[in-house]
């Protein structure tokens, strides 16, 4: 079963297979995935005039008078602004509180809930090119896109336990909440990916390298329990070993 | 906040030169390494080297050793100016284009890259795999 809708100005696209006993229908689990995004954006899109976060930005709702949700995902977003130094702000250079480059994965996150509850197999949600599958999903194999020619794949890496979500960050589309930390950072890395166990930090991180470049690169890799993938602008990859692990892997997948 | 990452960048910097001076004196040295057999092969052993204390705190390494070459260098212990353990043991080193390319052809259930925006994804290989099915 595949479901495509479109959302927070990208596109969604979802994957599983019903079980038995079944305790939703597909049209069901469809509906309740789609309005988990729907939700997200309402609240949260800047593009919206009447969203919450719209508001606050307007001076028409003071942050202090927002929804509990807000507040909780705006101090989520500080905290992982303090963690990666920095490198990732929910903050656009005007000042204004900009969340797109954390809700997106609490959304994806909360979708996959949906599918846990609904007991499916081989569940995989992909918005915007993060994906996540879920805890029973085997052998999912995800393809990178070459970002010098996007109707190519560079690898296909499979996720598993332990590393359910990947996120890929870059400028070829939409760069449009990337701030370069340090005139250093400026454009090092054309492409990041970053595979984690949960696709918030895999989204956040992604982000936060592109934004603080090898140091930020450096850094990471050195706290966090994930695995990174970057080709830089003149085209040069950089991986850890756990991401050249993942690439021998692919080569033996038997997954369709 | 920038000084702690400058200090763990000098860090990793004085690895390597701690690395190349132990390479040196590996001949003259020996007795301050402790050599730890590998059971695998009698050509190949694992020698590690002495805890060295560098400005930027104190770093270990162990190489491994097949014949007349070393066939892996490893951080076995390395920690920044604060005391933190840095675990350069995942450090994303520079991979050759080649090994990357090598499975394009692959079959894959999701592509992943940086957001699309709706119109892009018409022409995307998302797209295509979503109107492909299965």
């Amino acid at each position: 079963m595949r479901f495509t809708f479109s959302t927070m100005g990208t596109v969604v696209s979802t994957q599983w297979q019903q079980s038995q006993p079944m305790t939703s229908t597909e049209s069901l689990i469809s509906a309740e995935v789609e309005k988990v995004f729907a939700d997200f954006n309402l609240t949260f899109s800047l593009y919206l005039e009447d969203s919450e976060l719209s508001r606050i930005a307007r001076g028409a709702l003071k942050l202090e008078d927002s929804s509990e949700q807000m507040r909780s995902v705006y101090a989520q977003a500080l905290e992982w602004r303090s963690a990666t130094l920095g490198a990732f702000t929910p903050h656009r250079r005007d000042g204004v509180i900009d969340l797109n480059g954390i809700v997106k994965a609490l959304a994806i996150e909360r979708s996959g809930t949906v599918f846990e509850e609904a007991g499916v197999d081989n569940w995989s949600v992909n918005a915007g090119g993060d994906v996540l599958c879920g805890t029973s999903t085997r052998g999912h194999t995800v393809g990178i896109v070459d970002p010098a020619d996007r109707q190519r794949l560079l690898c296909a890496v499979t996720l598993g336990t332990g590393r359910r979500a990947m996120a890929t960050s870059g400028n070829a589309e939409r760069g449009d909440h990337i701030w370069a930390l340090t005139p250093s950072a400026v454009g090092v890395f054309a492409q990041v990916t970053v595979m984690a166990t949960d696709i918030v930090t895999a989204d956040v991180l992604a982000t936060a390298i592109v934004a603080g470049g090898p140091e930020t690169l450096d850094d990471v890799t050195s706290r966090w329990d994930v695995d990174v993938l970057t080709i830089d602008s003149a085209g040069s990859f950089r991986a850890t070993p756990g991401f050249q692990g993942a690439l021998e892997r692919s080569d033996h997948s038997d997954v369709g | 906040m920038v000084r702690t990452r400058t200090a763990v960048t000098v860090a990793f910097a004085s690895v390597s030169a701690v690395l190349i001076g132990w390479q040196f004196g590996a001949t003259t040295l020996a007795p301050s390494a402790t050599p730890s057999a590998a059971a695998s092969s009698s050509a190949e052993r694992t020698i590690t080297g002495s805890s060295v204390d560098t400005p930027y705190g104190s770093v270990q390494v162990a190489i491994t050793v097949s014949g007349k070459s070393i066939s892996e260098v490893s951080a076995v212990h390395l920690t920044d100016q604060g005391g933190r353990s840095v675990q350069i043991s995942n450090y994303a080193a520079p991979i050759l284009r080649g090994e990357v390319l090598q499975s394009q052809t692959a079959k894959v259930n999701m592509v992943s890259g940086a957001t699309y925006t709706s119109e892009a994804y018409l022409s995307s290989l998302q797209s295509a795999l979503d109107q492909l099915g299965g």
